[in-house]
């Protein structure tokens, strides 16, 4: 509010400063305090304790909603909101509270003074919910059960196929799982009037790594590019070093661990490499040698991020890149590989083609290209399609309760 | 759904009855909610409102039970969780739901007449050249033996447990040796057009278990006569081929032992027996328990051994409980093996009327008496506690042999299918679960002047963590005074 006041003034700037500075401090210490501890420890040798903090749900969220919203009314693109309550509303949004996506104040600004929830609005918000649950509970979760099973324990002795196989799952299982939340976000949002914008556009038929991230968690990316990459920090010559800084805090926000720090600055380097190349020459690349380029390193990438302990990431690199091969002898390929493949070819296969854009061109075929009988008969077996993916999440969710093997009989 | 948005607003003209895109765009919205909100509710209602499980037959538990209310349990957060807890475990139809749910995950992928779909783990243990893989580099600190954590030879399923080596806590006690990851996942495996799901053996040297007989042999200076017998997995005998190296071979653990257990000991050797009666059903498909049928094999083995007279499978009764499946359903969660049954096949003595088992509870307060073999709730889950009604107990037989023999099983729940063969060998058999039993066993066997010592169990409890329990038996509670409450 004091941005308001102040509207064109510094004084505008300090109170946006000083505002952002109080988010981000709770959100170090509430997520990043023990990291940074460890880490001091580790390279001091102080035996500070750890502090063992409880992180409010979705903190990540609805900071970086409380920095948007500042930066935008400093930057006059919203009027500031006036009712406290209306703000809070804004912050505290259920539906995306706890998995994002990160809604700009902008997006739904109109909407939380003047909302219309039309039946319709109800429908499809529900829809793609129920879609969106089905993404997380029947693709994601068995998805990742595999992965569990190959990279949980030990990964010292795992084939150079295998790594491979578990990599592409786990690629696949972290795209359903986000997007799922999305999904289920945006639904629940358009059942009571709320448009969100989208946080996912098929990120792997992406030809590039630019591109991926124009596709891959939207309102991430694009926070940081308005937010912070053309923000002059290093001055305007520098910008490179801000590219850097953008990738690191892009990494820094999935968790507090080295691994992900790696992981945002990997994609740094690509995309780096990529803009010095240019978008121009890189358009005219063979379409298929820059798919096969940008899925592989968005596979290892995926890789980087799986592996919290950096020990593990290194044998990880080891069995990705056939060294460990010819370094501890293990092979090429192995029989639990080949099986785990055959009992889930149909999940992959089917998983492979959703994360293609498959549904919006059957949408399109009965919602718009039609006629009125086309329409009815999509909207009627999509739903009943809907209720028959809800019932079915619903029965999968009962074997995600606690499963404990224990032995009170025998 | 962007482009429905424009559709919504720009009606086409496409209206075959002449109703407007807008109108048929609203009608059918609600035509849908009507037809969603229903299921909606529906599902909710049934997920609340119908009365809540109380057993898994198919994880053969308890399920968990609602939490009590208290103001401290509340501030602490343990309220709050058991209570998720206890309507995430106590869905209702729960067992008949993950069933559907598994029969849906069993869509992901081929089916083939030699199918094979591996849960956990597993690591290999063998080298193509049959060469055993470096053992000594895993070790695992045997822990404080607990009731708790030697829960059951029932293997404690998908994942093996991985241990990596701890030196410092090798160094530290000389009584904690390497011991290999005995666990070592499970295979379902289609063969012969039925399923079988196999526990593979990841090695194991068995140390605990000699030198707690060796202890026991010197303990009795040879008045009561040691007998060993370790009954191999099913995976010793139907690991399909491409897998054998994921499963280390038990009958070398076995002679590894035999040759370790001290002179007065009987080795009595299964593993071969077994084997020559593979094509029989001696190992059930669906449950991790050998048959019956397999027990039948290992006493005449025994009895061969031991010198006591045994009778024909011939002059036993069969009793037969169709449609059973085991626990390698909740193991393996494969819809597989629960969609292919198998008869549960027992035997009952013909001296049977004139035997009676005394049951007392882990510490030989008597509790009651009745038969040996028992009618069982749900057989077609529980089949196996038909012997005894189960493993937490101490439980006597009587029979109408009178020889002065006098046996004491010390078994898991593999030794449970064998005493029923011995009931015309000895006058007295004593059953007593290695992970259940409080006294002092040495005393225990000394006061009921038992004759023999037997021995019953699978490899995962003679190598596993079970094996830690015979030394505290054999230790705990000494001098303690023993009585049989039970009436002459």
């Amino acid at each position: 509010m004091g941005i308001g006041k102040f509207r064109g003034s510094g004084a505008s700037a300090f109170c946006a400063a000083a505002a952002i500075i109080i988010d981000l401090a709770l959100l170090i210490v509430f997520k990043y305090s023990g990291f940074i501890v460890e880490n001091i420890n580790a390279v001091s040798g102080l035996g500070l304790p750890v502090p063992q903090i409880q992180m409010p749900i979705g903190i990540s969220f609805f900071t970086f909603q409380a920095i948007s919203y500042i930066m935008d009314c400093l930057w006059e693109t919203v009027p500031p909101q006036k009712s406290f309550w209306k703000f809070l509303l804004y912050l505290s949004l259920f539906p995306q509270l706890v998995a994002g996506p990160i809604v700009r104040y902008s997006v739904i600004e109109e909407e939380i003074t003047n909302r219309r929830s039309r039946p319709s609005d109800v429908s499809e918000g529900a829809m793609r919910a129920i879609i969106g649950l089905s993404k997380k509970v029947i693709i994601a979760n068995n998805l990742y059960a595999v992965v569990e099973q190959f990279f949980g324990g030990d990964i010292s002795n795992m084939s150079f196929l295998g790594t491979w196989y578990t990599v592409i799952l786990y690629s696949l299982y972290v795209y359903f799982d986000f997007s799922g939340y999305s999904d289920i976000a945006i639904g629940l949002g358009r059942m009571f009037g709320f448009h969100f914008n989208e946080n996912f556009n098929y990120p792997f038929i992406c030809k590039s790594i630019s591109e991926f991230w124009q596709r891959w968690h939207i309102s991430l990316s694009s926070f940081f590019r308005d937010y912070l990459f053309y923000v002059p920090i290093f001055g305007k010559q520098r910008k490179y070093l801000n590219l850097f800084l953008v990738w690191f805090c892009t990494g820094m926000w999935h968790g507090a661990s080295w691994n992900f720090i790696l992981w945002g600055l990997y994609f740094g380097i690509f995309i780096f490499i990529e803009t010095k190349i240019g978008k121009k020459r890189m358009k005219k690349w063979n379409k298929v040698l820059t798919h096969i380029y940008s899925k592989l390193i968005i596979i290892i990438g995926f890789g980087i991020f799986y592996f919290t302990d950096l020990s593990k990431l290194g044998q990880f690199f080891l069995n990705i890149s056939g060294a460990s091969m010819i370094l501890s002898g293990n092979s090429f390929s192995d029989i639990l590989t080949l099986n785990s493949l055959l009992n889930n070819l149909f999940l992959i296969i089917f998983a492979i083609i959703v994360s293609m854009p498959v549904l919006p061109k059957i949408k399109y075929f009965f919602f718009t290209w039609g006629n009125n009988k086309v329409y009815a008969f999509g909207k009627i077996a999509g739903t009943i399609i809907c209720c028959g993916l809800l019932v079915l999440s619903s029965i999968l969710l009962v074997d995600n309760t606690n499963n404990p093997f224990l032995y009170f009989r025998f | 759904m962007e482009n429905k948005e424009k559709n919504q607003k720009k009606p086409t003209k496409k209206g075959i009855e002449g109703i407007k895109r807008s109108g048929i765009v609203k009608g059918f919205s609600i035509i849908s909610l009507f037809i969603m909100v229903p299921v909606f509710f529906l599902t909710a209602l049934f997920l609340v409102i119908l009365p809540r499980s109380e057993v898994s037959n198919i994880e053969k538990r308890n399920l968990a039970e609602f939490p009590e209310f208290s103001f401290d349990a509340l501030f602490s957060g343990q309220y709050t969780e058991e209570l998720g807890n206890y309507y995430d475990d106590t869905v209702p139809y729960r067992d008949e739901l993950k069933t559907v749910g598994y029969n849906f995950k069993s869509l992901f992928g081929i089916h083939t007449d030699d199918e094979i779909k591996v849960v956990g783990k597993p690591i290999e243990v063998v080298n193509k050249d049959g060469e055993k893989k470096n053992p000594d580099e895993e070790s695992k600190p045997s822990d404080e033996t607990s009731k708790q954590s030697s829960e059951a030879d029932s293997s404690q399923s998908s994942q093996p447990t991985q241990t990596g080596t701890d030196e410092s806590s090798v160094q530290e006690s000389s009584e904690q040796e390497p011991e290999y990851t005995v666990e070592n996942g499970i295979i379902v495996v289609k063969q012969n057009g039925h399923y079988r799901a196999l526990e593979l053996f990841g090695g194991g040297t068995g140390n605990a278990y000699v030198k707690a007989l060796n202890n026991f042999n010197k303990d009795f200076g040879g008045k009561v006569k040691i007998y060993s017998m370790i009954a191999p997995l099913a995976s010793e005998y139907y690991t399909p081929a491409g897998y054998e190296g994921y499963t280390a071979s038990q009958k070398e653990c076995f002679d590894s032992i035999a040759s370790r257990l001290d002179e007065g000991i009987v080795s009595v050797d299964i593993d071969t027996v077994l084997g020559e009666h593979k094509d029989e059903d001696i190992y059930f498909r669906t449950d991790h328990h050998w048959s019956p049928l397999g027990a039948y094999y290992a006493a005449q083995t025994f009895a061969k051994a031991a010198g006591v007279d045994f009778k024909d499978l011939s002059t036993y009764k069969k009793n037969d409980i169709e449609g059973f499946v085991g626990t390698m359903y909740s193991f393996t969660q494969d819809a597989n093996i629960n969609n292919d049954p198998e008869t549960f096949s027992y035997y009952t003595p013909d001296n049977i009327d004139h035997c009676t088992a005394y049951y007392y509870d882990t510490s030989f307060n008597y509790t009651g008496s009745g038969n040996f073999f028992n009618k069982v709730g749900d057989p077609t889950h529980n089949a196996y506690l038909t012997f005894m009604g189960g493993d937490e107990q101490i439980v006597k037989v009587k029979t109408n042999i009178k020889n002065g023999k006098k046996l004491l099983i010390v078994k898991d729940s593999y030794g449970n299918a064998v005493p029923g063969y011995l009931f015309g060998a000895y006058e007295e058999i004593y059953v007593v679960d290695m992970r259940y039993f409080d006294l002092n066993l040495v005393d225990f066997v000394n006061q009921n002047k038992v004759t023999d010592m037997l021995f019953a169990m699978v490899t995962y409890s003679a190598v596993g963590e079970n094996a830690d329990n015979l030394e505290i038996l054999r230790t705990q509670n000494k001098g303690a005074k023993i009585t049989d409450g039970a009436p002459d």
